[in-house]
């Protein structure tokens, strides 16, 4: 008994022990901070010492304060840290792999607004919430970053249904957020003052799908979307069949959860639709799963023409997660990379190096606008104040890597006064779309060719025939 | 439209006199002084299948409810049912094409015989312990775990599927084993103030534990295991159609009708082996047997010279052991992430509240059934709109219907 109770013991420790060790060295819990008091201290040592490289990496109109701040008084960043939340989904049924790269280029910009020597003198600190992609815990974590955390603004943000009832806790608080990557129409059209976005919006991108489907010189007289039943594949499926029924193609949606993983009786089903062309709606490892599990029975990408969602633009995941999934098209959100402007290049030189990837992912040019875009804005309000922030988000422009961001239909052109719908109130009217195709297996996001539009068309598309 | 009410109409009746009969079947047998824990389900099969025709004569004679009047009566009701709905929905898959039907049979019962495996894990704790664990999804997906990195790794990558599944059972079965002798142990031992809620809260923690001990150490990133065989590519009898057997080294074929990919019937293929080797261990083994007769009797066991305490190690361990190869036979079917064990773990309960708590043949049984439901339910329901969509839903009404009329399950020791 004895023996056994050392024993016991023994393991115990040995556990303990292996847990400490895992916690030291482990992967970054749902939620941290990044550019916090220490790191920050070391800021301006560093702004100083490299401030001219900086200077010249960073993009001008953002950083010009900053710099001058940084080059001219090592102790600028000090005081109260000015906390920015960051919201993006970090654990299943969200999608992981496009919240941790939204994390990875959200901290990349705290760590170059802190190397630059902070805002208003101060260091930033990136509060980084997981959403897990599901509305109730969006809600939740968009409290504690305010009630909590006390965070003046919050960037980031990818599931449309954790956007549209986060907005309302940032509404009643009163703090701006500029979302990066949530498409639904309402998000906007609620017309709420804090509420900006840099991301496309949904019916925009069904508009792109439905120009590119139509102007293929392919017969398709019937189309499959897939889609999982949030607030951003509803309203996606409902006017890309609405739009295909205007333009004389039938269509027939399938819904399923978000977090759905067996697609085979679906897939049986879809089967029997004989389709034309299938289009994906469905985001994370649900949209692997239906890729992967439909090319095992036989219409996939390489049989049937596909949509996929956006998140195989994550070359890795996508070749791990749908080994068989080569033809596929997918939606690029931003500019073709041949046409990156310095910003876009700069950061994406920075993000490779810290992911070890090959290039960097729209949501994540995105990620890294929407912080950019807030710290200008307190920079060029002068005060942390939310409603000086808004005012100043209003005016501005910002030279980002997706581009020049502006909001111009807004308190002062308004959507009545500018005859234009409520959904572009705060929004960024220019975010471009593209689609591409992997054409290889194992292929890069990055080297897939651009097949629409016809202005940034870097290759032509392989399009196969269902039987 | 018309034809679509004659289906909600057919559910109705049968709905309603089921529940006719399974609330007053079991009155009038307790005012007989007869035998009343088989009144509440033969009250409500009767009730369902021939409604007041039924009810009446049944409650006037009493018979014994018989296994015979369950079949009957639940085939009359299934009859009902179906032709309802070949009547309602002439076109829809399920009624006009035999070839969608016998793919989605085939799916289901591939797919449940990987659910058994699982949910047998799940039944032998309880059987053993007398606890349900709440971290059985997490060895389910700690084994997918240990398969991917083993086959993404340069040491055992080229080892083969049969390594990376060894892999998964002893690092699943070692799990196990530890966490019982530190934690379970015990609360076996008499030392644990309140056993149950122990056990529940325990179970609860090592689950987040392992959960995020996962994520920490791999990422939250989706990963999924290479196929572990291909298929050999044969066409029988010849190329011309209708052929016997056709395959890829994805997919396999039948009649032209039926398609199983590789992966999964790899994965049930696997998982019948599992479940012989099982059988032969608790059956033919002095072990197994010492197994089986701690969950008979404790106490008689002990007496006999079997330590019981060893019996829960090893029937925790052994439970992980068979969630853990249930998950890594099926990461080369499903993406895979920390979270994966949570449905799977959720649809195991209801697998063995339907079988009967305890009971092995009820979790092989219930695995079959329940995977048969979600692949018929998402196949036939007709609106595509909801069909997968309720996926979930298709489990917990089993679960509701089990639990309302019996609440012991199929195979469970009545009370």
């Amino acid at each position: 008994m004895s023996s056994s109770k050392s024993m016991r013991w023994l393991i115990t420790v040995l556990v303990l022990m292996l847990a400490l060790v895992i916690s030291a060295c482990g992967a970054p819990a749902a939620q941290e901070t990044v550019g916090d008091a220490p790191a920050a201290e070391e800021a301006p040592a560093d702004a100083a010492a490299s401030s001219d490289a900086a200077a010249e990496e960073a993009p001008a109109e953002a950083t010009e304060a900053p710099a001058e701040e940084a080059s001219g008084d090592a102790a600028a960043a000090e005081g109260d840290v000015i906390k920015i939340g960051a919201l993006a989904p970090l654990s299943a049924p969200g999608t992981v792999v496009g919240g941790e790269a939204m994390v990875d280029a959200m901290r990349i910009a705290a760590d170059e607004i802190n190397a630059n020597g902070g805002l208003l003198g101060r260091p930033v600190e990136l509060v980084i919430e997981d959403s897990e992609g599901l509305p109730e815990r969006g809600t939740a974590a968009m409290e504690k970053l305010i009630n909590q955390d006390q965070v003046v603004a919050v960037g980031g943000g990818y599931h449309s249904s954790v956007g549209v009832a986060a907005k309302e806790v940032a509404h009643d608080n009163g703090i701006p957020v500029v979302f990066a990557e949530t498409w639904n129409d309402t998000i906007t059209s609620a017309m709420y003052p804090e509420i900006f976005r840099i991301a496309p919006l949904n019916s925009e991108v069904t508009a792109v799908d439905l120009n590119w489907l139509t102007s293929l010189p392919y017969e398709i007289g019937n189309v499959v979307i897939l889609t999982e039943n949030t607030d951003y594949g509803i309203p996606a499926a409902q006017e890309t069949a609405a739009g295909l029924e205007a333009a004389g193609i039938a269509s027939e949606t399938f819904q399923t959860d978000i977090g759905t993983q067996d697609f085979s009786a679906i897939i049986d089903r879809i089967r029997a639709q004989n389709p034309d062309f299938i289009l994906v709606l469905n985001t994370g490892e649900a949209g692997f799963n239906f890729q992967q599990q439909a090319a095992e029975q036989g219409i996939g990408p390489q049989d049937v023409p596909m949509l996929c969602n956006q998140d195989g633009l994550e070359s890795n995941a996508y070749w791990t997660n749908v080994p068989d999934g080569n033809l596929c098209f997918l939606r690029r959100v931003g500019l073709p990379v041949e046409l990156y402007n310095d910003v876009a290049k700069s950061f994406v030189e920075r993000y490779v190096e810290l992911t070890g990837k090959t290039t960097a992912e729209s949501y994540a040019l995105e990620a890294y606008d929407s912080i950019m875009i807030i710290a200008q804005a307190i920079e060029e309000a002068g005060s942390t104040d939310p409603a000086a922030i808004i005012d100043a988000l209003e005016n501005i422009s910002y030279e980002g890597a997706l581009g020049t961001i502006t909001f111009p239909v807004n308190s002062k052109n308004t959507p009545e006064q500018a005859g234009m719908d409520p959904k572009w109130w705060h929004q960024f009217p220019d975010p471009a779309i593209t689609i591409v195709q992997y054409q290889e297996e194992g292929q890069d996001s990055l080297d897939a060719p651009v097949v629409f539009p016809e202005i940034y068309q870097t290759g032509d598309l392989v399009w196969v025939t269902a039987e | 439209m018309a034809n679509q009410q004659i289906f909600l109409l057919a559910l109705l009746w049968v709905v309603f006199w089921g529940a006719i009969g399974s609330l007053f079947t079991p009155r009038i047998y307790s005012r007989k002084d007869l035998d009343i824990s088989r009144a509440t389900l033969g009250g409500a099969l009767v009730g369902a299948a021939l409604g007041p025709i039924g009810l009446i004569p049944l409650w006037i004679y009493t018979p014994r409810f018989t296994n015979r009047i369950y079949a009957a009566a639940s085939i009359i009701v299934l009859g009902i049912l179906i032709l309802a709905f070949a009547r309602a929905y002439p076109d829809n898959l399920c009624v006009s094409d035999g070839g969608f039907v016998a793919s989605q049979v085939t799916n289901g019962i591939v797919i449940g015989l990987i659910y058994s495996l699982m949910a047998l894990g799940l039944t032998l704790i309880y059987s053993i312990l007398g606890i349900v664990s709440f971290a059985h999804g997490e060895f389910y997906m700690v084994g997918g775990m240990v398969v991917y990195f083993m086959s993404a790794s340069t040491l055992f990558g080229r080892a083969g599927a049969w390594v990376w599944l060894l892999g998964a059972a002893v690092v699943t079965f070692v799990i196990g084993a530890i966490f019982e002798i530190l934690f379970l142990r015990p609360m076996g031992e008499g030392k644990i103030e309140r056993p149950k809620e122990y056990a529940i809260l325990v179970t609860f923690g090592l689950s987040f534990f392992l959960q995020y001990l996962v994520q920490g150490l791999a990422g939250a990133n989706p990963v999924k295991a290479p196929r572990f065989f291909d298929f050999p590519v044969i066409e029988l009898p010849n190329a011309e159609d209708p052929y016997l057997i056709k395959t890829t080294a994805g997919n396999l074929r039948l009649f032209d009708a039926v398609s199983i990919p590789n992966t999964r019937f790899v994965s049930a293929m696997i998982s019948v082996l599992l479940l012989f080797a099982l059988l032969f261990f608790l059956y033919r083994t002095w072990t197994g047997r010492g197994l089986r007769a701690v969950s008979e009797d404790r106490q008689a066991a002990s007496v006999a010279g079997i330590n019981p305490y060893r019996m829960n190690t090893l029937a925790f361990a052994l439970g992980g052991m068979l969630a853990g190869l249930s998950g890594a036979t099926l990461v080369q079917v499903f993406t895979w992430l920390p979270q994966v064990g949570i449905p799977a773990a959720a649809r195991s309960f209801v697998i063995i509240v339907l079988g009967g708590m305890g009971s092995l043949p009820g979790a092989f049984v219930g695995g079959i059934i329940v995977g048969l439901v979600e692949a018929l339910g998402a196949g036939c329901v007709p609106d595509p709109a909801r069909a997968a969509a309720y996926i979930p839903a298709y489990g917990m009404i089993i679960l509701t219907l089990t639990l309302l009329l019996k609440p012991t399950g199929l195979f469970g020791r009545e009370l």
